[in-house]
């Protein structure tokens, strides 16, 4: 039930046939879990945030440096040499203090993930390196959790949507690795592909709308060009390959 | 045969700034030589030494995934091929 002031918060959202109160009512009862609070982390939070997720973890080990200042919008000069997910917890709690945010300063590993995502409906992929990206990807799988994936590198960016046991993971994307490296980013860039990571969720939880399923969507800023690769699942997949398919 | 191959833009220094290429062939493989043969710099941001697709390397036929066949996929006369990389900043 949403209380008089998230009915004031939410109006024009509420407005949206395809949302109404009963989507914000399930955006309400949501609960994301946020693997990163950097470039795309920050927008995504944000727009999680004020559109009124019931809960949300923040996950990230890091701390503030003034180089991440160009992109990750949660954090501000003064927060130079703090930790990420307190940083970014103040200013979202500043935000819209109805939802409920977690903030966890760890590393995000094969032996404490499980755990991290305990309670979650949902997993947004924001990190900064592939190794991870793929432990997020197969706890999603093994746990049935939706992942929303996104990653960048300069003007360019990268989202898709899996659903476990239905359409393509990232593995059956992606079947190797890359060395870490200091990549070129300018913000605008993790500005766009976290809000598309945001709207996938919101989607996902009212039950509205098309996503990004079965399709690697690829933004070419330099060029303003959006290309849908179409992927599907490889049945030598190490991730899913085992796993039965539904629906 | 008139194939037309979007670069990646990481990869568009190695072609004299261009976004596209038109090659000929038969199979991506094909293609992906000729390619080489009008821009040799690119071939070690592609291949390896044994002439094996680097794994970050994602070859689209109009814009579905070449994998698994990747080299051996036919390709016909006005098929648009995609060269991607692997990224994962955030």
């Amino acid at each position: 039930m949403l209380t008089v002031d998230e009915l004031e918060r939410y109006d024009r959202q509420i407005m949206l046939r395809e949302i109404g109160e009963a989507g914000q009512e399930k955006l309400k009862r949501a609960s994301v879990f946020i693997a990163g609070i950097g470039g795309l982390g920050s927008p995504a939070a944000i727009y999680l945030t004020v559109a009124g997720i019931g809960r949300i973890r923040l996950v990230d080990h890091d701390r503030v440096d003034r180089s991440n200042l160009n992109r990750q919008v949660l954090h501000w000069d003064n927060d130079i040499g703090r930790s990420k997910v307190k940083s970014a917890t103040e200013k979202l709690k500043r935000l819209n203090p109805e939802v409920e945010i977690e903030a966890i300063e760890q590393t995000i590993t094969e032996a404490n993930l499980a755990e991290l995502l305990t309670g979650f409906d949902l997993i947004v992929d924001a990190m900064d390196n592939l190794p991870t990206r793929y432990l997020l990807n197969k706890a999603a799988l093994d746990n049935n959790i939706p992942f929303f994936h996104g990653a960048i590198y300069g003007f360019e960016g990268r989202a898709m949507t899996i659903i476990p046991h239905k359409t393509a993971c990232l593995r059956c994307v992606y079947r190797g690795v890359i060395p870490e490296e200091k990549f070129p980013v300018i913000g605008v860039t993790p500005a766009v592909i976290g809000c598309i990571q945001a709207t996938e969720v919101i989607k996902y939880i009212v039950g509205i709308g098309e996503l990004l399923t079965n399709k690697l969507l690829n933004y070419d800023a330099l060029n303003m060009e959006f290309t849908e690769f179409n992927v599907k699942k490889d049945p030598h997949c190490e991730h899913c390959s085992h796993m039965k398919t539904t629906g | 045969m008139s194939i037309t191959v979007n670069i990646h833009q990481a990869l568009r220094h190695l072609i004299n700034n261009q976004a596209t290429a038109e090659v000929s062939g038969t199979t991506v493989g094909e293609c992906l030589a000729d390619l080489v043969r009008q821009f040799p710099c690119i071939e070690t941001k592609l291949f390896n030494k044994k002439g094996k697709l680097l794994h970050y390397v994602d070859i689209y036929v109009n814009l579905e995934s070449s994998y698994p066949e990747e080299l051996a996929k036919p390709v016909m006369d006005g098929d648009k091929l995609s060269i991607t990389l692997m990224i994962a900043g955030g």
